[in-house]
């Protein structure tokens, strides 16, 4: 495994955020800000807004064109101020952001979205951008769009329809909150089995056990009592990794119903790492997949790695 | 086969593309036509159910629901292409295509910012008259000059007395609402009062004339539905009031603000004053000329001096302009009027009459009720000019007196008070992000109580003068 060209670049990673309003959207836009300043990543905070029916979509342009004249900004732009911030407040020693000021003059339409022009040249990784329509199409596209490595979303129970979804369709990793405490030491707790999306797992497991000092366990979970080659091979290339980066890593194998093997073993003590489902998404859409059931069942956050 | 998340993504965004299909295809091979019903009527009716699932739900875009119903009404339909060409154009889409246009080319112009001068010299600083001065400029404009182009100008006016109002900790939601309803009820309920209001008034007038249903002048139709803006106004003043209540009783500060802010605009240029003078010509022209020349041909005319005069530009005006919605109305039109020459319009009015015949023994009772009912509930899931266009056949099929059913249908299709997608004035607001759908339940009930009364009303006492 180590000899392979690593499936992440730790050094230009993009991380997503969606955001609603300041009623809601503050936890995650925190956690999100804070995740990206810890992998010293670049962070993209979208809003998506309603879309109006296409029927009167000359009279809400013209209404907008107007708006323009009279120096009233685009409704959502107000969403992404209050982002822009919050981000401040977040990051006082950062004083490159604070000297950014919001703009709603400065913007560009393209590609059916609104992007807030910041001053990259000072620094600034931040994108903030509008987009109108449905929630999960949009954020897929902007991920197409931008390349993101991993789209940060909130993951409160009445959402729970709508957490299944991003994870269902969204093409990057996705990391669901869920009660995630900032001030917790966790631990990491990699669940490995012989899917496509482990190798990747193992990156990111690395990657934050690395930036956070948080212990590192995997856990294999086979249905019978006994571990299969591929299982096995798995573990041990996860653990080989683990080593060659100077990570120590505790390995659990259990037998039983691998969802709630890992929830029990999880608790609320753990950050859990595990792949996207390689199921066909016709089967996860009518029975759920590893990934949607333990979000169902845990209240550990939960990173999926696609 | 191999499925991946792409595909199944792309089938659960476009399921009700798929659903529409599904049941086309299905009612068209698995279910024979009604033996009362001619075949090309039973299959331009399921053209039309297919039609009305995706402008309900838009999986696709709406040129794209434009062009199916084109290629079937030539395919399934019974009707050649050039039959189809040949109703895509009319008066109606000359209007809808010509007042959107003459939108874009007011707007640009910042006539607003005089208008809100006026308005705030009109109402004064008291919230309740701000408010019902909004009705009520909002309904007498939006009656002539159509509800979008109103809303558009009115908008910016509110919002920037919202922005000089809002204090940080303190919510105005009252308030906001009452200003944004002021303008989108206002601009509906003003979009009845004459033909140029709204295009679902041209329609109907084209289906009139294109089925021999009788004409109504520009005058005639004022003298007839007038009243009824005239007596909604003060009415839609006070729901709206009672349904928000504003937090401040003045806006001295707010109102003093946006004086200074319009003030800026300094004296009416000669280049405003001749936009003026020209739209001043085009609202004659309809009033005088419409019955003659049509009131498409007179917008069109507008839209001309407008680009001669170099008041607007081209690039402007088809950037502004929705040219999927002109696509889609031509093919309504075409397919509403198919609907009656198969006789899918005339079963689907016997149908509703004979269905409803025992409930409502009185035939004029029934026609009406069936008109306003079908115009009303589904202009608030459609738009209501959509609703105009498939409904419109089947109204003036309903037998009695087809100017007046149609007036009655026109009419309650402006009844869309409780969603935002029938009115463009409703989507406006909405499109703000400053109220929510459920405000427009709560003041809509009442709205749609006070229209279908006061319609009633006008149809028992001030119509019979007439007819």
């Amino acid at each position: 495994m180590t000899k392979k060209k690593p499936l992440i670049d730790p050094k230009s990673l993009k991380f997503l955020t969606a955001v609603s309003s300041a009623e809601y959207s503050k936890p995650t836009l925190k956690m999100g800000a804070l995740i990206a300043s810890v992998f010293d990543a670049s962070l993209g905070v979208v809003y998506v807004g309603e879309r109006a029916s296409e029927f009167h979509g000359s009279a809400v342009n013209l209404t907008r064109t107007n708006l323009d004249n009279w120096n009233i900004i685009h409704p959502g732009l107000e969403v992404l101020e209050w982002a822009l911030d919050e981000l401040k407040k977040l990051s006082p020693e950062n004083k490159e952001l604070a000297k950014i000021q919001f703009n709603p003059d400065h913007v560009y339409e393209e590609d059916g979205r609104v992007r807030v022009i910041l001053p990259e040249e000072k620094g600034c990784r931040i994108e903030l951008v509008l987009r109108e329509g449905e929630l999960v199409d949009q954020m897929r596209k902007e991920i197409q769009l931008e390349s993101y490595d991993l789209a940060i979303i909130g993951g409160s129970q009445n959402k729970r329809h709508l957490a299944h979804s991003l994870i269902q369709y969204l093409p990057s990793s996705i990391f669901v909150l869920q009660k995630l405490n900032p001030r917790k030491k966790y631990k990491l707790l990699l669940l490995v089995d012989d899917s496509a999306a482990t190798r990747k797992s193992v990156e990111w497991g690395a990657l934050i056990a690395e930036k956070l000092g948080w212990p590192v366990r995997t856990l294999t979970v086979s249905k019978t009592i006994r571990f299969g080659a591929g299982y096995q091979g798995a573990a041990d290339k996860a653990k080989a990794y683990f080593d060659s980066r100077g990570i120590e890593v505790e390995q659990f194998f259990l037998t039983g119903d691998p969802v709630r093997t890992f929830v029990e073993f999880a608790g609320d003590n753990h950050f859990v790492i595990m792949g996207a489902s390689t199921l066909n998404p016709i089967k996860q859409l009518l029975f759920g997949s590893k990934p949607i059931k333990t979000l169902e069942q845990s209240d550990a956050p939960i990173l999926i790695v696609r | 086969m191999h499925i991946s998340a792409d595909m199944l993504f792309w089938v659960q965004q476009k399921r009700w593309l798929l659903i529409a299909l599904t049941v086309g295809t299905a009612l068209y091979f698995l279910v024979p036509a009604p033996q009362s019903l001619s075949e090309n009527g039973y299959h331009i009716l399921i053209i039309i159910l297919m039609t009305l699932i995706l402008i309900l739900k838009e999986p696709i875009p709406l040129p794209a629901i434009a062009i199916q119903l084109i290629f079937w009404q030539v395919i399934i339909g019974g009707s050649t292409a050039n039959e189809v060409g040949g109703y895509f154009m009319n008066d109606a889409v000359f209007f809808i295509m010509g007042s959107l246009m003459l939108a874009v080319a007011i707007v640009s112009q910042g006539l607003d910012k005089r208008l809100a001068l006026g308005i705030i010299r009109f109402t004064g600083n008291k919230t309740w008259r701000i408010v019902a001065g909004f009705t009520a400029i909002s309904a007498i404009l939006s009656s002539f000059v159509g509800p979008h182009m109103v809303t558009a100008m009115m908008l910016p006016v509110a919002l920037t007395l919202i922005r000089y109002t809002a204090k940080k900790g303190k919510s105005n939601s009252g308030l906001i609402a009452a200003l944004l309803f002021s303008i989108a009820y206002g601009a509906t309920v003003g979009s009845i009062g004459t033909p140029s209001g709204g295009g679902r008034n041209v329609i109907m007038m084209n289906y009139w004339a294109e089925f021999g249903s009788g004409s109504l002048s520009y005058i005639q139709w004022i003298k007839m539905v007038y009243p009824m803006v005239l007596i909604e106004i003060p009415i839609t003043t006070f729901i709206i009031l009672k349904t928000f209540p504003p937090e401040l009783h003045s806006l001295d500060t707010a109102v003093r603000r946006l004086s200074v802010e319009v003030a800026h605009a300094g004296r009416m240029s000669a280049k405003e004053l001749f936009s003026l003078l020209l739209f001043g010509g085009v609202l004659y022209g309809w009033i005088v000329m419409s019955e003659i020349y049509g009131l498409g041909s007179i917008a069109l005319i507008g839209v001309f001096l407008f680009l001669a005069f170099g008041l607007v530009s081209w690039k402007d005006l088809s950037r502004g302009v929705n040219w999927g919605v002109i696509l889609l109305f031509g093919a309504t039109i075409s397919i509403g009027v198919q609907m009656k020459n198969t006789g899918g319009a005339a079963w689907l009015a016997d149908g509703s009459v004979h269905l409803l015949q025992s409930v409502i023994p009185n035939i004029d009772a029934l026609r009406a009720v069936v008109s306003v009912a079908l115009s009303g509930v589904l202009s608030n899931l459609l738009s209501s000019s959509a609703t105009v266009a498939v409904v419109g056949p089947v109204v003036l099929n309903l037998g009695g007196d087809p100017i007046l059913l149609g007036l009655a249908s026109v009419i309650s299709s402006a009844f869309g008070y409780f969603t935002a997608v029938a009115a463009p004035a409703c989507t406006i607001i909405y499109s703000s992000g400053l109220v929510k759908a459920p405000d427009f339940l709560r003041a809509g009930w009442k709205m749609a109580i006070m229209s279908i009364i006061s319609l009633a009303l006008l149809s028992l006492v001030w119509w019979p003068l007439f007819r």
